[in-house]
């Protein structure tokens, strides 16, 4: 899969609207912002359809991953995309890293914690926006909002860069930081 | 105080969720610590006969409350286990806080939750060294997650 996918997901109460616009995204942010129901949304309407009274818009399917058989249920899913709620240990693992790898789905994955082992973009880091109440003529509106990467930065400001690594990101960062940008490894996580 | 052990730990409940379900009791919630976490995280009211108004969702059972005010209530009601608190997100903060002014608890994190600008007393047991700000606390923390 290639390129960016809009999805609507709505109950009578609920609406969810989101753009994806790489295989990757994570959705974080404060607890009882519909995270969760977002995932349970998408688990009723695998399992139960048109009866949910839910409807999906998207061109690709959505499917959702769960639990210690997440391996067999991911096995069977192609050119979807794959949600994985809270609470499931193996989207740090990496195994589940090998797997993303060798798959062509988009995956949205809540969690708050560091996925070390997945190449994603910080610009893919949202949180949950709704607006509206229960009970009035509309459903509850939900979009994503991006949490970090809003801010502009300017090269000219610019003065000291610290790169974890200290082999070819370490590298590449000092090449491309000329004379004027002092550029330092870390080596490794313990610097911090 | 607030104990914290940081990164991946042994015997910790990590899906809370799941624990909830299967192991809440009707009674925690009338619990008024409970109904103000309730009301202050997931802006819900518990009403008489244990089911919560949310203005979210309508009215909802326990076990549809968000994961982070299920796991605060499983950290106040269940001593005997740790629970993964990264399940909770920043607006949890504070109660873990509150929790622990009364009593000692032990979480485990597996991200950086923001405890605010105020002075804190927490422990971070993987060097067991206690912080008073996040900026110490960024400085140990960082290293496990």
């Amino acid at each position: 899969m290639r390129g960016s996918y809009h999805l609507i997901v709505q109950s009578a109460h609920l609406k969810y609207e989101l753009d994806l616009k790489r295989n990757i995204t994570v959705i974080q942010g404060d607890s009882a912002t519909g995270k969760t129901t977002l995932a349970d949304m998408i688990r009723e309407y695998i399992l139960n359809g048109s009866d949910t009274g839910i409807t999906i818009s998207c061109k690709v399917k959505c499917r959702l991953i769960e639990g210690n058989t997440w391996k067999e249920q991911l096995e069977s899913i192609v050119e979807s995309i794959v949600f994985i709620d809270e609470g499931n240990k193996f989207v740090a693992s990496k195994e589940f890293a090998d797997a993303i790898k060798n798959s062509d789905n988009y995956y949205v994955i809540i969690t708050r914690e560091s996925l070390n082992t997945l190449p994603y973009s910080v610009n893919e880091i949202y949180g949950i926006h709704s607006s509206g109440k229960y009970n009035s003529l509309e459903p509850v509106y939900h979009s994503l909002y991006r949490i970090y990467g809003d801010d502009e930065c300017k090269v000219s400001d610019i003065k000291n860069i610290i790169v974890e690594d200290s082999n070819s990101g370490y590298q590449f960062f000092k090449h491309l930081s000329g004379e004027r940008i002092n550029c330092l490894s870390a080596n490794g996580k313990g610097f911090f | 105080m607030l104990n914290i052990y940081y990164g991946d730990m042994e015997d910790v409940i990590y899906n809370t969720s799941v624990y909830f379900k299967f192991n809440y009791e009707k009674e925690w919630m009338s619990s008024p610590e409970v109904i103000q976490m309730i009301k202050d995280v997931d802006n819900s009211e518990v009403l008489g006969n244990g089911a919560i108004d949310s203005p979210v969702m309508g009215i909802i059972a326990p076990t549809n409350l968000s994961g982070g005010v299920k796991t605060l209530i499983l950290i106040d009601k269940v001593r005997d286990k740790i629970f993964n608190a990264s399940n909770c997100g920043d607006n949890c903060a504070g109660w873990l806080l509150k929790l622990a002014e009364k009593d000692d608890i032990v979480i485990n994190l597996r991200h950086l939750m923001n405890f605010g600008d105020d002075e804190f007393k927490i422990k971070i047991l993987n060097d067991d060294v206690i912080v008073s700000n996040m900026n110490e606390l960024i400085r140990i923390a960082g290293r496990y997650v």
